[in-house]
């Protein structure tokens, strides 16, 4: 065995992958990239690391990478391969003459949280400020749109009110619909070192996950609810801190408006949300949501980390609500150990709130419909801008299908596999007159596309992202881009094709404007980054370095105060029938990353070459299922066809799969309900029917076809 | 708060991990430092340039003082204690450099060369190699004998891979699955020369608990555990366990 | 799916709208009778292209079946300019 190469280089960078925001240091060799090694000074990870962000790199230099712009006037036609230029004067051409055709506000633009703050910020100027509308939405939407808005209206601020480190401090961990050591690993560490010093972990979730039990970690506590019943747990939790008056009444005359604790006191403390009529509904034991409601309550530090098995429910921002209000109820707010924190599925989820990449804000979380604000946009941008909130993600879908949204431009962002109701996107896509996809690859929805500008990896550009954390840490450029530009560059050379003259001469004058426009990153920049190593907003006058917890003093909010939110629980109207007796929920697994775009480019897909389906042993031998057997599994908006695990992380009525392969098509199935307030989609719970099947119709062919989207010799077996 | 993590630094190895407390001051060499309690006389002695050779111990891990390389004098204290488990003391007095000392390390040293494969220390730059550079030991006075040069490779990981014949056996791989990730996926198996890393029930890599995190790889000394994309045109692998 | 009923005026599905309002209205069910509607209105004013908005006007000139009584009182408050709070965000004043 010869020795090792010696990396003769190395560029500190931020990993692209979870929302935990591990800084690595990129180690290079004849050019190449041979090494991600955790960068000890990194705030998140101190020198930690896993799977993904440690070894998964290699799908940059992938060999379906596109490497030339391409364009095609119709989706049956082949890709013709053009110069940047011609592909750019294309997009363009088309834009304008559908806004003709059909008005200013008949195009769209949507983001992703795996672009930098810089190119989210740009995307959204594209929209406002070139587009003339405000149809721009970011991914957010379908994962943690109810964080913001959630959070926002109960403690101000629609982002993590501590930093990681925070959970040292913690007592009482409360884990509510998330798996950290599997979606968020290196912060599953961190809790899971917290719980060996003996804090108490409390866990909510359908299963019985990695979380609940692990080598010296395992939950005091597991509520294994049915799916969809958070908010009727979360306010039964609640009833029992009202009526055994645990609550911390001294934080909450200080800090919190008194008359809407009482009225939510009311509602929560009213006998339809006792332990024992709440229990038997959502499948726990009584006394278990009494001894988590006793165990939150006191502390002394208790501290809450959710994920998207809060969010993605039509009363998913109901439920993010109700979160805020026990923590205010119970002081557990505005010191370390304590918090509400969401736990951010993509590097850039956090980013893609803060920077304007919605129908209805500007950076900042200001409303479009703000004068003020608006102004101070117009004068930045030299343009007028449209004073009414445009359509999101969901909604420009529905426009397509119904004719009136003709042309979109995506960024980084894959809808006809990551969205619901697939059939209903793809249709959506199918409808548009000219789509313009920029990416990596050529995804499921680059099937629909009319133009393709190939992007870069994040190894390739410059910028910031923002964790989970509110920390923002540098994108540094390791490699060269493929394709000769850096994202960024690509939407910019677009602006000026569409005849808006801007231009940068690099990444960090666009947060500089980014700084320029919004409060809470008033102090960012290149410079105090790079002297830092991060930094966490709000970073402005008061904060020059940033800051580390929040609601230390006040909320913020006008009147500075906390506020309750009337939680009712409204059962979600999917529900099993006798056609549909099973509930499916879904979920992530460590070694890949939600569709497996980079993930299943890597050698990754040796730990899970394949999603397959857990079913209850119970349920399993109802149905003739044995381990190992294909079923297909139907829904009232599709069908696909899985593999069976027998498992009894799942209980009885309750089947889980993972969505990380596109062939899977686990979003065939789901539905077209969303939350009340964001339409953040409602992934985790679907009516289902399983069926043993001999052998699998291949569902990969039933998705469109004529594109391969992984190369061969990493197409599982 | 939290040095443990927040005081770890990029290019340096305090040797043991960085701690809160309230100031203690001390003398290495003569020259005074100040540390926190809770500090070990090592990273008081890295603090101020004094490095002392080590194998077993790194500030991302617990001490654990089985290497017996970083040995110090400690005026009034009895024998060489080791400095990594020693914590400083308010007026103590440290010596890191003595003949005694270097004639102490020297043959721990050879004792470690023993066992290491001759072909591989031309060339290589890992902890190991840098240490035994730095203390000037090229050839060891016990010759090769029992030794462990044809273990089989562990390559079943596609990421990473495991030499024995490498592995010096200071179980910072097995400290840093149980202490950093928590997985607790590593442990040595056997006792005395049988000694050996094994993953869960001896299993390859692949099979057994481990979540390739990297942390062993990271911490890994020797480049026993090493990432197998620093093989320039891939390794070669002796017959590998199955 | 859903693309039947759509006409050339409408921005989005009907349907789509109906549950959509009604969703919203179950949320500010529990609050007192004019801070529901005022909830509605400032969600509805908030969030929603102005297209939608005027699509769900339009359904409740034309009787609004289906809708709840306050969505439907909630939405009407849209079209009262003594109403106009543009930047107001948050939940319905106490």
């Amino acid at each position: 065995m010869p020795n090792p190469v010696k990396p003769e280089r190395s560029v500190i960078t931020t990993c692209a992958y979870c929302g935990v925001g591990c800084g690595f240091k990129a180690e290079t060799y004849g050019g190449k990239i041979v090494r991600m090694i955790p960068w000890k000074e990194g705030k998140a990870n101190h020198g930690h690391s896993c799977i993904k962000g440690r070894f998964a790199y290699d799908y940059y230099m992938a060999p379906d990478r596109v490497r030339t712009p391409m364009i095609r006037a119709s989706i049956a036609d082949p890709w013709q391969e053009v110069s940047w230029d011609e592909a750019f004067r294309y997009a363009a051409s088309e834009f304008k003459r559908i806004q003709n055709q059909y008005g200013v506000r008949s195009v769209g633009a949507v983001s992703s949280s795996r672009c930098t703050n810089e190119e989210i910020f740009l995307v959204q100027k594209f929209a406002r400020a070139v587009l003339g509308n405000n149809n721009i939405d970011n991914c957010a939407r379908i994962c943690h749109s109810p964080t913001q808005f959630g959070l926002a209206q109960t403690i101000g601020a629609g982002a993590a009110s501590q930093h990681f480190d925070s959970i040292l401090q913690a007592d009482v961990i409360m884990v509510v619909g998330a798996n950290p050591t599997e979606g968020h690993p290196v912060f599953g560490s961190l809790m899971k070192r917290r719980v060996r010093q003996g804090a108490k972990l409390i866990v909510i979730d359908p299963r019985k996950t990695e979380t609940v039990e692990s080598p010296h970690c395992k939950a005091e506590v597991h509520l294994a609810i049915r799916p969809g019943t958070n908010v009727a747990t979360l306010d039964s939790i609640a009833h029992v801190i009202v009526r055994e008056k645990l609550y911390n009444e001294a934080f909450v005359r200080a800090r919190c408006e008194v008359a809407e604790f009482e009225n939510w006191k009311a509602l929560v403390g009213a006998d339809r949300y006792a332990p024992e009529v709440v229990g038997p509904m959502v499948g726990v034991d009584p006394q278990d949501i009494r001894k988590a409601a006793r165990l939150y309550a006191k502390g002394p530090n208790s501290t809450i980390y959710y994920g998207l098995g809060v969010t993605e429910h039509s009363q998913g921002s109901t439920g993010v609500m109700c979160l805020g209000n026990l923590a205010l109820a119970c002081g557990m707010l505005g010191r370390e150990g304590v918090g509400v924190n969401p736990l951010r599925g993509q590097g850039n989820v956090q980013g893609g709130s803060c920077l304007g990449s919605w129908p209805h804000v500007f950076s900042g979380y200001r409303f479009v419909t703000d004068d003020a604000t608006r102004q101070s946009f117009e004068a930045e941008w030299g343009v007028s801008l449209d004073p009414e909130p445009g359509l999101r993600l969901p909604n420009m879908l529905d426009a397509a299908v119904a004719g009136s949204l003709k042309g979109m431009y995506v960024v980084g962002e894959d809808p006809a596999q990551s969205d619901p109701n697939q059939n209903h996107v793809i249709e959506a896509l199918k409808n548009l007159d000219c789509l313009v996809v920029h990416d990596l690859f050529l995804n499921e929805t680059a099937k629909y596309a009319h133009v393709f500008f190939p992007g870069s990896s994040s190894l390739e550009k410059d910028g910031t992202f923002t964790s989970a954390e509110r920390r923002v840490s540098r994108v540094r450029k390791v490699v060269e881009p493929l394709a000769g530009l850096q994202d960024w560059e690509i939407t910019v050379k677009f602006m000026n094709a569409m005849g808006y003259p801007v231009s940068y001469s690099h990444a960090g004058e666009v947060l500089d404007e980014i700084a320029r426009l919004t409060p809470a990153y008033r102090g960012m920049s290149f410079a105090l980054i790079d002297r830092l190593g991060s930094v966490q907003w709000p970073c402005n006058e008061e904060a020059p370095e940033g800051t580390e917890v929040l609601h230390r003093v006040r909320f913020p909010r006008p009147n500075g105060l906390g506020t309750f939110m009337l939680t009712e629980y409204v059962p979600t109207p999917e529900r099993t029938s006798n056609q549909y007796p099973l509930l499916l929920t879904t979920g992530r697994i460590l070694t890949q990353y939600n569709v497996g775009t980079q993930t299943r480019r890597t050698a990754n897909t040796v730990w899970h070459p394949e999603d397959v389906l857990e079913v209850n042993p119970l349920d399993a031998a109802l149905r003739g299922l044995k381990d190992g057997d294909w079923a297909r599994i139907t829904s009232r908006f599709g069908q696909t066809e899985l593999r069976v695990r027998l498992s009894d992380r799942v209980n009885p009525g309750i089947v889980y799969t993972t969505f990380h392969h596109a062939k899977s098509r686990a979003n065939a199935l789901t539905s077209d309900l969303s939350d009340w307030a964001t339409n953040c989609p409602e992934y985790k719970v679907t009516a289902v029917e399983v069926v043993r099947i001999a052998a699998p119709v291949s569902a990969a062919e039933a998705v469109g076809q004529g594109v391969s989207t992984l190369p061969k010799q990493l197409e599982p077996a | 708060m939290w040095s443990e993590l927040r005081g770890l630094r990029d290019g340096v190895d305090l040797g043991t991990p960085p701690r809160d407390g309230v100031p203690v001051t001390l003398e290495i060499d003569g020259i005074a430092v100040t540390v926190p309690a809770r500090s070990s006389v090592m990273l008081a002695a890295t603090t101020v340039g004094q490095q002392i050779p080590k194998l077993c111990a790194t500030d991302m891990l617990e001490p654990f003082g089985s290497c017996r390389v970083c040995l110090v004098e400690i005026e009034g204290h009895k024998g060489y204690p080791a400095s990594c488990t020693t914590l400083v003391a308010e007026g103590m007095k440290v010596t890191t450099q003595s003949p005694t000392l270097k004639r102490l390390r020297q043959g721990v040293l050879e004792l470690y060369l023993s066992d290491f494969p001759p072909e591989e220390l031309e060339g290589g730059w890992s902890e190991f190699h840098q240490t035994m550079q730095a203390e000037g030991v090229s050839e060891n006075r016990y010759g090769w004998g029992q030794n462990h040069f044809d273990a089989p490779v562990d390559d079943s990981n596609p990421y990473f891979l495991f030499d024995p014949a490498k592995c010096i056996v200071c179980s910072r791989c097995v400290r840093a699955c149980a202490e950093i990730q928590g997985t607790f996926a590593l442990t040595i198996a056997h006792r005395g020369f049988e000694s050996k890393v094994a993953a869960s029930q001896d299993q390859p890599f692949l099979e057994s608990e481990c979540v390739s995190c990297g942390a062993c790889v990271m911490v890994c000394p020797s480049h026993a555990l090493v990432e197998k994309s620093l093989f320039e045109g891939g390794y070669y692998a002796k017959p590998s366990k199955t | 799916m859903m693309a039947g009923s759509t006409k050339d005026s409408e921005v989005m599905p009907l349907e789509r709208i109906i549950v959509m309002a009604n969703q919203i209205g179950d949320f500010f069910a529990p609050y007192p009778p004019e801070r529901r509607a005022e909830g509605v209105r400032n969600h509805l004013r908030s969030y929603w292209d102005p297209r939608m908005r005027q699509q769900l006007l339009e359904y409740i000139a034309a009787g609004g079946e289906g809708l709840a009584p306050h969505v439907i009182e909630g939405a009407r408050l849209l079209t009262d300019s003594s109403q106009a709070k543009p930047s107001y965000y948050g939940p319905p004043k106490a």
